[in-house]
């Protein structure tokens, strides 16, 4: 038996085409069967980069210039592949890669065929694409779905799942493959505590069976503190992109590298100042009043999401709502800006109904953070991106970008969550914390009364997370509501007045 | 998820797919207004049996009611051929040939445009994948015709979740011709750029996860088919061969050009 790395990897840089200075410098990792691997850095520090580097979805033919080598040893036959960087650089074959090293990105939606349209056809497409006999599919399907948590699930269509679940399957699309290197970029995204669970329990066994885990995260998590090692990566400046450390975690817990990255270490964070005192004896900004809904359509559960929900938040106060994926949390949200209206009951923003009232209109007093920042970013340049919505007379035309006061605001948005180096950027090529910051800046440049935040913290190194807390501290500060739907539990705790639980429909309080 | 009798959602896509072509295929052959208008209005109270009924007469609406009024601008008032003035507009003219020739094109065009929406909004893509992977078809060919097939009923998912995004930063859509097509101009950049910056994304990922390999793909779930579907698709092939053939016929020996 071969003891040798299952994947090794020398990236000597890695530049995207245009860019100025390389993303990765210098970083090394190598990969044992059996084990579990966490690459940790703050926002930009190219994590995801190199994620893609080994998935071999970057080298070659997309995105960049490579130097550096990757290496597959034991059961890929001791492949290697030099790049120098130039147009003749060797094109890695995806799929054959793929079969030896699993990737499911940051984005898990991203990893799914979107021409199947069950959890069971999702999960079949990579073997049906391999010819795998119909039995032995189902077989995989089955004990697949059961190790993901979806076994309940394999009927339902993919784009009717939550936001959790869907990571779940993209993951479970991954292992069915029964690859021998599973690289996961920030595994735990939208997952709920019980999700979270099976990911862990999945990962555990498969490096007992003697999958290599490479998991890339900027926050060091009940998963990372069992690793066999840590790879941490630098953020911005003359560090950024470079290995900072590597080694144990004990060892690097000691070190400073982890501060210096930016990366979140539960226990040590600072404590933002979010909790104000709260207006107690104010009226109600938001209220909510018996609100049902449920979703019909192909593929949607007959179940009704929402079955009576009860609320009022006051000025000033943050409320965090929590529960098990699919529960109805982000539909929740959305009834508080009229995305969706509710099938009975009603919706109050600061003592009047929203029914009838545009959502246009509503986006006035009501200020929504998708859970997906994608879905929330289209405009061509992050400043665009801040802008779009805030003139105020012609809300059908686009503003202006050189209206001097929506360009002052949206540039102070853009400049409260540490992005106004960025204002030209195209949204989408952002790394997926910024991506998340800009959609905090479309949401605050308008200073609404109340902040829906759908899961605000996924993804966040520690400067996102400190942005997190200064913008629901100006805006409890000024008034505002914050209703934060989260599975951060800690974080919950910390930062929210009050925590409340949504299952079965209905909210109650969390002990 | 289909409702009556006339849902096509229960078919084979490869027997709703020849469908579309023939009546395209033979509705332009025919070359008859009266012909094409029938055509016309079975394809109307069949759309009106599918679920997403709605979805495909709005995108219908949305290619046809442009298209028709400018046959009847360019046709209907510059018609070279036209002899019967019907109304004189200064140096336009409102021709009878010219308004029976608009009729006949918007005619056939909106034939041919139901035809492929009906067929675009009740086709269950995994099974038209399947069926034309089965037949042995590329599968980056077949990833291509799907793409094309099904690009409105896609681009109307997206162009939702863009309008919800931009509803959620305050656009207001009235119910006024002029409101909807502002918010139209402000879709629809957005809607390309994200369609290619996620073209490039999941072309990644379908190499990754073997659609390009070039083995044998197996199949979970069974295309349905049927020897009356079967039988169906060959008839409806011959009838396109034979409406082609007595067209060309007509052409090359003096009939109705």
């Amino acid at each position: 038996m071969n003891h040798g790395p299952l994947l090794a990897a020398h990236v000597e840089s890695f530049s995207f085409h245009g860019a100025q200075t390389p993303a990765l410098r210098d970083v090394r990792l190598s990969v044992e069967a059996g084990s579990l691997t966490a690459v940790l850095g703050g926002s930009g520090s190219g994590k995801s980069t190199l994620a893609r580097i080994l998935a071999a979805w970057l080298p070659g033919s997309h995105g960049g210039e490579l130097r550096g080598r990757l290496e597959l040893g034991a059961h890929g036959a001791g492949a290697r592949v030099d790049f120098d960087g130039g147009s003749d650089d060797p094109r890695i074959d995806p799929a054959a890669w793929a079969a030896h090293v699993a990737y499911v990105p940051q984005d898990a939606a991203a990893m799914l065929s979107t021409v199947r349209d069950t959890v069971a056809g999702e999960l079949a497409f990579g073997l049906e694409n391999l010819g795998v006999p119909v039995a032995e599919m189902r077989r995989r399907i089955a004990e697949t779905a059961e190790l993901i948590g979806l076994g309940g699930l394999l009927g339902r269509g993919p784009a009717t799942l939550s936001g959790g679940e869907l990571r779940r399957l993209a993951i479970g699309c991954a292992v069915i493959g029964q690859p021998s290197v599973l690289l996961l970029d920030e595994p735990f995204a939208s997952l709920d505590a019980a999700g979270a669970g099976t990911v862990e329990r999945l990962l555990w066994r498969l490096t007992a069976d003697g999958t290599a885990v490479v998991v890339f995260s900027s926050a060091v998590d009940g998963l990372s503190r069992t690793a066999t090692s840590w790879t941490v990566l630098g953020t911005g400046g003359p560090e950024g992109g470079r290995q900072l450390a590597a080694g144990p975690p004990d060892a690097l817990l000691a070190g400073d590298a982890l501060a210096r990255s930016g990366v979140v270490v539960p226990g040590t964070a600072p404590q933002g100042p979010v909790r104000n005192s709260g207006h107690t004896d104010a009226a109600p900004v938001l209220e909510l009043k018996g609100v049902r809904f449920g979703y019909h359509g192909p593929g949607a559960s007959e179940r009704e999401t929402l079955r009576g929900v009860e609320l009022a938040v006051r000025p000033g106060e943050v409320l965090a709502v929590t529960g098990p994926n699919g529960s109805g949390k982000s539909t929740l949200l959305r009834q508080l800006n009229g995305l969706l209206r509710p099938r009975a009951g009603s919706v109050l923003i600061q003592g009047l109904p929203t029914h009838g009232i545009p959502t246009g209109v509503l986006a006035v007093d009501v200020g929504l953070l998708f859970q997906d920042p994608r879905f929330q970013l289209f405009e061509r340049t992050a400043l665009r991106e801040v802008a779009f919505g805030l003139g105020t007379k012609r809300r059908l035309l686009r503003p202006n970008p050189e209206d001097a006061r929506v360009r002052e605001r949206a540039l102070a948005a853009l400049a409260a969550v540490g992005l106004e180096a960025q204002s030209g950027s195209h949204p989408l090529e952002l790394p997926a914390s910024s991506r998340r910051l800009l959609a905090l800046a479309t949401v605050i440049a308008r200073e609404p009364a109340v902040l829906a935040l759908d899961e605000p913290t996924v993804g966040l190194d520690r400067h996102g997370l400190e942005v997190l807390d200064t913008a629901m501290a100006e805006a409890t500060a000024r008034g505002a509501a914050v209703v934060m739907v989260t599975h951060d539990l800690a974080y919950a705790r910390a930062r929210a007045h009050r925590l409340l639980r949504l299952d079965n429909g209905v909210l109650a309080p969390v002990e | 998820m289909s409702r009556g009798s006339l849902s096509l959602e229960r078919l084979n896509p490869l027997t709703t797919l020849t469908g579309a072509a023939a009546v395209a295929v033979i509705t332009t052959a025919a070359a008859q207004w009266a012909f094409s208008l029938t055509v016309l209005c079975g394809l109307l109270f069949l759309t009106l049996q599918q679920v997403r009924a709605a979805a495909a007469l709005r995108a219908a609406a949305a290619i046809l009611l442009p298209f028709w009024a400018a046959l009847l601008l360019l046709h209907g008032l510059f018609f070279p051929e036209g002899r019967t003035v019907l109304m004189a507009l200064g140096p336009a003219a409102v021709t009878r040939e010219g308004l029976l020739f608009a009729l006949d094109a918007g005619l056939r065009t909106g034939v041919f445009v139901l035809a492929f929406l009906l067929f675009s909004f009740t086709v269950r893509v995994p099974e038209l994948l399947t069926a034309l992977s089965a037949r042995g078809f590329p599968p980056r060919l077949v990833f291509v015709i799907v793409s094309a097939l099904t690009l409105l009923p896609a681009a109307a998912q997206r162009i939702a979740r863009i309008r919800a995004a931009q509803e959620a930063r305050g656009l207001v859509i009235g119910r006024s011709l002029a409101s909807r097509l502002l918010a139209a101009r402000l879709q629809a950049v957005p809607l390309v750029l994200s369609l290619v910056h996620e073209s490039g994304e999941r072309a990644q990922a379908l190499d990754a996860r073997g659609f390009s390999g070039r083995q044998r793909h197996s199949s979970l779930g069974a295309v349905p088919d049927s020897a009356p579907q079967w039988a169906a698709r060959r008839v409806l092939l011959v009838l396109c061969l034979a409406a082609v053939a007595v067209r060309v016929a007509l052409a090359l020996f003096g009939g109705r050009a």
